[in-house]
């Protein structure tokens, strides 16, 4: 399915001074990227069909409004499972009662509910009240309630804003996870790179109501013009994995990253071995040697070749194969680095950081 | 004097109950309907209609019931079709004292219901939208509800306020014994003829009337905010 087109987006918007206008034609996994203010939020419930845009808007191929057309579904007929922040349950209801809310659509088979209470881990919470869950707890049933009601697309609004990192890289897995198990599409609104890129393989970056950049996920954010964009941004690198085996004496936790790579991590006892996983290391933790390195207590070194070199305001990004590596222009002359040159990059065990598992 | 006292009351106590519960109950869906319309963030008119709700409340009822008779009376704009239509006639009967302690009252139920809808979180009834349901099972599922307290504790404020509704009440439907005499009327006109003992325990029923009412609403509200909390 991935570079089919599935969402097709050209919707403009006027809020007192704010204008919204977005084209853009998505697949089956997109993220919406911008810093606050950039009407990422406003998109989500224009698509959704709760505020009234103009223009077009198809979805799975079909179209949900067409201003010219004077076609507009009202949310309740789209189809879309609208998950905002912080989730949004009825206060009033009890959990079940949540998600038993929707109506479910039955043109098409789905989320079954016994499986998603399952998968989701909500069996405990069926009888209790939202006020008494916790943050990420309201988060897997809100995305549970919106998946009962068989969406042909889910609508994600900061998935894990508010959580700590513990409960955030448990909502990320289980959004992960249920869209495995699910294959439902996605369009999530985040403000971090590290969640698009291990929810979306394309990104919408927009900056005051207009699209900046769109494309696939990693090419779209590494280009130049977008890495200029916000200077200050530090990059993170995201790369799928899978648990090979822990080591508890040594206090390190090996996996095999999704190219063939294998890397030490900090022990994460709570993970099970052949658990998919999204780690995250900065681009400043990752260091460059020209030569293959010995003698040091980094635990990864990982072979590859300098792609090229991308400088963005007083500093320098290296691309290693999907790696960005921070560096300073004077390491760059003392290194006397170039594209095409062969590299290690080098990472100590505990630069590396699991985002979803 | 006690024995003639006595009977005299039960029915007049009655009656303004009557009336009351009558115009509590005219107000509920307009109200309700006008406290979710005037929630509803930023739509043109809606200052217009909101001066309009208040409006009763800081007029002199006594020029509100003057606006009403004009407006209901046989020849006015509302009362000629209302009679010639329906055969309703309001000035000087019952119907004039739900009427005008109906308008009176209005201002009241809206005002704390609106806020109370206010404070529903917009993305709720958004959610149960996106989840299939129209606007209308979102409103009576999700937004109802959730203002309920507010909705209920706007009711019994009406109530009270139709229970001692005076001024717009005897332009528009007099002062008639055992027709339109309501407890604010009669205290009024005892203490012209100078029964002013009578007056006085007319008073006293008056005030433990809207003192009952808004005590009943004060245990709902806390029992439900009990339940709500547990």
């Amino acid at each position: 399915m991935a570079g089919s087109v599935f969402i097709e987006i050209d919707l403009a918007l006027r809020q007192g001074r704010f204008e919204l206008a977005v084209a853009a034609r998505l697949g089956e996994a997109a993220a919406v990227l911008g810093p606050s203010g950039a009407g990422k939020t406003t998109l989500l419930e224009a698509i959704a069909g709760l505020k009234r845009a103009r223009g077009r808007l198809m979805v799975g191929g079909e179209l949900l409004q067409d201003t010219a057309a004077g076609i507009f579904l009202p949310p309740e007929r789209r189809r879309l499972g609208y998950v905002p922040q912080f989730g949004a349950l009825f206060p009033h209801l009890s959990v079940l009662r949540n998600l038993t809310f929707g109506r479910p659509h039955r043109r098409r088979g789905g989320a079954d509910f016994e499986a998603l209470v399952s998968s989701l881990d909500l069996e405990p919470l069926l009888v209790r009240h939202p006020r008494h869950l916790s943050g990420g707890e309201r988060r897997r049933v809100a995305l549970a309630r919106a998946l009962l009601a068989r969406p042909r697309l889910l609508l994600l609004d900061e998935p894990t804003a508010g959580l700590d990192p513990l409960r955030a890289r448990k909502a990320l897995a289980g959004i992960r996870r249920v869209r495995e198990e699910l294959d439902v599409p996605l369009l999530v609104v985040t403000h971090g790179q590290q969640e698009a890129l291990a929810l979306a393989s394309e990104v919408v970056l927009l900056d005051a109501g207009q699209v900046a950049a769109v494309g696939p996920a990693r090419q779209t954010l590494l280009a130049p013009r977008v890495l200029a964009l916000d200077p200050e941004r530090r990059w993170e690198n995201v790369a799928a994995a899978r648990l090979v085996r822990h080591d508890a004496a040594g206090g390190t936790s090996e996996v095999r990253l999704d190219g063939g790579e294998a890397v030490t991590i900090p022990h994460s006892p709570d993970l099970a071995a052949g658990a998919d996983l999204v780690l995250a290391i900065d681009a400043e933790d990752l260091l460059l040697a020209t030569a293959p390195p010995a003698g040091l207590s980094a635990r990864n070194a990982v072979a590859g070749r300098v792609e090229e070199l991308i400088p963005v305001g007083t500093s320098v990004y290296a691309r290693v194969g999907p790696w960005l590596a921070h560096l300073t222009p004077a390491a760059v002359a003392d290194l006397d680095l170039a594209a095409g040159m062969p590299v290690w990059l080098v990472a100590k065990t505990h630069s590396w950081r699991v985002v979803a598992g | 004097m006690g024995a003639v006292t006595s009977t005299d009351t039960v029915p007049l106590v009655l009656f303004t109950v009557g009336v009351a519960a009558a115009a509590t109950f005219l107000n509920l869906v307009p109200g309700i309907a006008t406290a979710w319309v005037l929630s509803r963030p930023g739509w043109r008119g809606k200052t217009a209609l909101e001066t309009l709700v208040s409006l009763p409340l800081v007029l002199p009822p006594t020029a509100v019931g003057l606006a009403l008779l004009l407006l209901f009376g046989r020849t006015g704009p509302l009362g000629r079709p209302l009679y010639e239509r329906l055969g309703i006639d309001v000035a000087f009967n019952w119907k004039g004292v739900v009427l005008a302690s109906a308008v009176v009252a209005f201002p009241l139920l809206v005002r704390s219901a609106r806020s109370a809808f206010e404070e529903v979180d917009p993305h709720l009834p958004a959610v149960a939208r996106t989840l299939g349901h129209g606007p209308v099972r979102a409103f009576f599922e999700i937004e109802l509800p959730l203002a309920w307290r507010g909705v209920l504790a706007g009711t019994v404020l009406a109530f009270a306020r139709a229970l001692g509704e005076f001024g717009a009440t005897i332009l528009v439907a007099g002062n008639i014994p055992g027709r339109t005499q309501t407890l604010a009327l009669a205290l009024y006109q005892r203490v012209q003829v100078g029964q002013d003992r009578e007056a006085l325990m007319l008073a006293g029923i008056s005030a433990l009337l809207a003192a009952a009412a808004l005590t009943v609403a004060e245990i709902v509200v806390h029992r439900r905010e009990r339940t709500l909390a547990e």
